[in-house]
């Protein structure tokens, strides 16, 4: 019985898919078979984010509905072994599957698996409960902002609530140097709040915009440092104790001896 | 000690006005005038269930309760006489415990509470008809409504609403007041901008002279 992983925020575009497409695509890179499931229903995106759209001709829908079974809709992605997408329906709504349907699905996944993982939409209403039914674990996603931290919270709250107890925490998007300067929220702060593990912290990268663009996830890109954090969380949830990676920029050889003199203004 | 010879009191019944034993009536109504002056619009209409406390001869209660109804627009409900009314009964309010014997009379208090053993999240809400505990924090976005008095045992960041049903004598304490806003009674308060040095010591919100003012509670450590 294979590992049933939901990706949720509340909040949107914090990087709820980017991460799913990461981590799917870095466990299939250890061996590990996985199938990502998109379960925005209506405004699908993990396709494009993996490349793989003009490759659909069944969806989660269409399972549920009984028209195809499972294995036609699934999309085995041929750049890496045992990675699979089954992508959401474009033309429906999150009305069109039930929180039971999704269970019986997440069962059947996980029978074929080693990992399946759920790519929940923005919002606490039906695509959240639908996201959620079938998982039995949960992988909060926030950005380093105020708005961010309030909706992951109270997502964790529902989640709580459903059963779904101590979801894991990956902060995204952060910029370590506003956060020096006291213009951003420090991660200490934000777990201070949320009260979870933290799973990860993904700096704002601009290879994400490429690799989205491209379909090609960041994690297979070496020069790119969210995809050396993401790499860093696969490992994590492999079970692997992974310290988390020191993301302060380096300092030139000036500012180096300024620190060493101790002539620098410390906070 | 004359401030407190009038203390309106919200049970689940509804409010009642314990006078103290020792006060005479014109002290009683001159305090009766400053505590509702300032919110007479707020007790306007509201019913009282009773006096408790002093016990009232059949003239006192009659001219306080003209008092009340005729200056306040307020409407006592029950009648002299009233069975809970008797000072004698099992009144905790008036008793003073005997383990606690050398504590103020005001300062101690016996109700229900609810406790609440979790960090109240975002867009959680809890109401409840007598004091509120919580052992955890309150998060930006949770909400506590509460007859009584509410005790947060961590970071109060929320929203919380004590004596509900106007009782001007519930508090709100925590180990670090940082609240999105206070309310007690119907009095509604937030920080005071520009409070960006978060202090560190345990506070509790009382309302004086009308205002909520927020003071730690212990000694300076």
């Amino acid at each position: 019985m294979g590992e049933i992983i939901v990706v949720t925020s509340g909040k949107g575009g914090v990087g709820k898919t980017t991460t799913t497409a990461n981590i799917g695509t870095g466990l299939a890179l250890k061996g590990k078979s996985v199938v990502l499931v998109d379960t925005d229903i209506g405004l699908r995106n993990l396709d494009v984010v993996m490349g793989l759209e003009n490759r659909i001709v069944y969806d989660l829908v269409d399972v549920v509905d009984g028209v195809c079974r499972l294995r036609q809709a699934l999309i085995k992605d041929k750049r890496y072994t045992n990675l699979y997408l089954l992508p959401a329906a474009q033309t429906k709504d999150k009305n069109a599957v039930n929180p039971e349907q999704m269970q019986k699905l997440a069962c059947e996944l996980a029978d074929e698996f080693d990992y399946v993982i759920f790519d929940c939409p923005a919002g606490i209403e039906q695509g959240f409960k639908n996201a959620i039914a079938g998982a039995k674990k949960a992988i909060v996603v926030t950005t380093p902002e105020v708005s961010a931290v309030r909706d992951a919270d109270r997502i964790i709250g529902l989640l709580e609530a459903s059963g779904l107890r101590n979801p894991m925490l990956i902060i995204n998007r952060i910029k370590m140097d506003m956060v020096k300067r006291g213009d951003m929220m420090n991660i200490d702060d934000m777990i201070d709040i949320l009260a979870i593990d933290l799973l990860g912290v993904v700096p704002d990268d601009d290879f994400i915009v490429v690799s989205t663009n491209r379909g090609e996830p960041a994690i297979t890109i070496e020069q790119s440092l969210a995809g050396q954090a993401y790499r860093n969380v696969v490992r994590r949830i492999m079970g692997e104790d992974v310290p988390f990676m020191n993301l302060e920029s380096d300092d030139g050889f000036l500012k180096k001896m300024v620190k060493l003199f101790g002539l620098s203004k410390k906070k | 000690m004359a401030e407190n010879a009038v203390i309106f009191k919200g049970t689940k019944e509804g409010l009642y006005i314990i006078l103290k034993e020792e006060m005479d009536l014109d002290t009683i109504k001159s305090n009766l005038d400053k505590k509702i002056k300032p919110s007479k619009r707020f007790f306007e209409g509201a019913n009282i269930i009773n006096f408790k406390g002093k016990k009232l001869t059949q003239e006192e209660f009659n001219e306080l309760k003209e008092v009340i109804e005729k200056e306040y627009g307020m409407t006592v409900v029950g009648s002299f006489g009233d069975k809970n009314y008797d000072a004698k009964s099992e009144h905790i309010e008036t008793k003073k415990p005997d383990i606690l014997e050398w504590l103020p009379f005001e300062n101690v208090h016996k109700g229900e509470a609810l406790i609440v053993r979790a960090t109240l999240r975002s867009g959680q809400l809890i109401q409840y008809k007598g004091d509120v505990v919580v052992v955890g924090d309150v998060n930006p976005g949770a909400h506590i409504k509460a007859i009584g008095s509410v005790i947060i045992m961590g970071t109060m960041r929320g929203i919380v609403h004590a004596g509900a049903n106007g009782d001007y004598e519930a508090f709100i304490a925590a180990y670090k007041m940082q609240p999105t806003q206070l309310r007690i009674g119907d009095i509604i308060t937030r920080s005071p901008d520009g409070r960006g040095s978060k202090f560190n010591n345990p506070e509790i919100a009382v309302v004086k002279q009308g205002m909520i003012v927020v003071e730690p509670y212990l000694r300076n450590r």
